[in-house]
């Protein structure tokens, strides 16, 4: 199985290992979507890819270690009473999560495929889009 | 009766004004939304299509910046002359009598933050809420007071009307960036290195595409206006009906353009939005529709264009210029399709005019026309197709006379 996930932590665990110690002790595939640090600490948006009970596991020992742990439904939101379905955010989205529906004329967000890059924030005319990490 | 009209009276299938008027008036009209009516003309032809439709119901929604509303808010005691005045920190244009005051759409708050517009304080009206008003003036004899700081809403100014100087642009370009960096505009966030492109009409619904020569919309003609009725009542600005266009006469640049008003009061916050284009500023959404009377064959071939008919030009915004260069000319049907070929380039398009709302409001439309409560009216004056648009120069006062 597959899942995103939605780290943060602090500056001390960022000279940790974490993602080598989810691949090596604990089995999973991971695809690093997003990773920044700063004197706050450090964001990371993972796709994790298991067994699941190795990403039950995995995320156990994030939790364990300190990290916070959100899945990324909790990651970017859209406000459904402010969008006016426009379409501006449709050809910026890298992972097509922001797409038009013909049949509509709506713009729909597929949550699963956001990695909460952001980019569609300060690009949307109604502000509609809110980043949560 | 002008002879036009006595050929016309001849002609099969055609209909005046009197005639779908009191059709409308009966509840006997035949109304359908532009999307319909296409579809009708596909499966019936021009020709059934003007005998049996009486109305075809347009609509857009998007950013039209040259908007705003004008105020009256009342006398003072003692009165004031306001010479400004701000309304939620957004300076409105007071150069008029007394109380009365114009807040454009694209004014922006003074620290400049570009996030909050007179665009919003409208929205903010409309959504029934109070604003601070905050007015000063120089004081005068019959005039004494100075200053006002209080608040005002829907509810206790005289007057509040949308009026707008420039909106619902007949077609409008497709903005791309070929420069390696991002670009924030009016149209939109253009990614780098030709990363998307931007366009911004209805297409076949948008209303003046269905009218391409300006023979229904014109100065008296009724509309939907941001959720209530209102009226064009003369050419937009920047007018400019002589672009080049398809063999069919629709304008493949920007070209009509209308100036409306309507009452703020009937307006809903479903159609009038205050919008932000970062790094530009504000802007207002807003809903227009229009309904078109199928007035002979012709207007019926007019109306029946549809996405893959109707093309505009594609602008590198890169390019700072008044006259950018055309790239390419391209249908809104491969705009439609999500992806168009640029200098070689597949690059993802993204439209700034809700097509949602757009059917949205063309149905509504209809619904009230067909429950007698949207009423057509007959142009008192139609627009002059000899407008040009003309640009501005540094000239001497001698070359400007």
């Amino acid at each position: 199985m597959k899942t995103k996930v939605v780290l943060n932590f602090n500056p001390e665990l960022a000279n940790q290992p974490i993602t080598h110690n989810l691949i090596a002790k604990h089995h999973l595939m991971v695809n690093i979507l997003r990773a920044e640090i700063d004197e706050i600490g450090g964001k990371m948006v993972l796709e994790l890819s298991g067994k699941a009970d190795d990403i039950r596991r995995g995320i156990d020992y994030l939790k364990h270690n300190g990290v916070g742990v959100r899945p990324i439904k909790e990651g970017v939101r859209r406000d459904d009473d402010v969008c006016t379905h426009c379409g501006m955010c449709v050809s910026i989205c890298p992972t097509k999560a922001l797409a038009y529906d013909p049949k509509t004329g709506k713009i729909t967000f597929t949550e699963e495929k956001c990695v909460a890059c952001g980019v569609c924030i300060d690009a949307c005319p109604p502000r509609a889009m809110e980043i949560l990490i | 009766m002008s002879t036009t009209e006595k050929s016309k009276k001849g002609k099969p299938g055609a209909k005046s004004y009197e005639e779908i008027r009191k059709k409308i008036a009966d509840g006997d009209a035949v109304v359908m939304t532009a999307e319909e009516f296409k579809q009708f003309v596909k499966s019936n032809g021009t020709k059934k299509a003007a005998a049996e439709v009486d109305v075809v119901t347009t609509g857009t929604f998007g950013a039209m910046c040259s908007s705003g509303a004008y105020f009256n808010f009342g006398h003072t005691d003692p009165p004031i002359k306001m010479q400004r005045v701000w309304m939620d920190g957004i300076q409105a244009h007071a150069g008029l009598a007394a109380v009365d005051a114009y807040l454009g759409a694209t004014e922006l708050d003074e620290t400049n933050n570009m996030m909050h517009g007179g665009a919003h304080v409208i929205e903010d009206l409309v959504r029934g809420k109070a604003v601070r008003l905050k007015a000063t003036a120089y004081g005068t004899d019959c005039y004494p007071r100075k200053e006002i700081d209080t608040y005002v809403s829907l509810r206790t100014v005289n007057q509040a009307v949308l009026l707008n100087l420039r909106n619902c642009y007949q077609n409008y370009a497709v903005a791309t960036n070929s420069s390696s960096r991002t670009l924030y505009t009016y149209m939109g966030k253009l990614l780098p290195e030709l990363g998307n492109a931007t366009y911004s009409s209805a297409g076949e619904l948008s209303p003046l595409l269905n009218d391409p020569y300006y023979r229904s919309i014109g100065i008296g003609t009724r509309i939907f206006l941001g959720g209530g009725q209102g009226f064009v009542i003369w050419e937009g600005t920047q007018f400019n009906p002589g672009v080049p266009r398809t063999p069919e006469g629709v304008p493949k640049r920007p070209a009509g353009s209308i100036a409306v008003i309507g009452d703020l009061k009937q307006m809903s916050p479903d159609f009038l939005r205050g919008l932000t284009f970062t790094r530009y500023g504000s802007s207002l959404g807003l809903g227009i529709g229009i309904p078109i009377p199928i007035l002979d064959e012709e207007m019926a071939r007019s109306c029946a264009v549809t996405n893959d008919m109707i093309f505009t030009a594609v602008f590198d915004y890169s390019q700072q210029s008044r006259s950018r260069t055309v790239l390419k000319e391209i249908s809104y049907a491969a705009l439609r399709s999500g992806e168009v070929e640029i200098k070689g380039k597949m690059v993802p398009t993204s439209s700034l005019s809700s097509l949602y709302k757009a059917r949205q409001i063309a149905q509504l439309l209809k619904t009230q026309i067909l429950k007698k409560e949207f009423m057509i009216e007959k142009p008192v004056q139609n627009f002059s197709l000899e407008r040009v648009f003309k640009p501005l120069d540094v000239r001497t006062e001698k070359e400007a006379m």
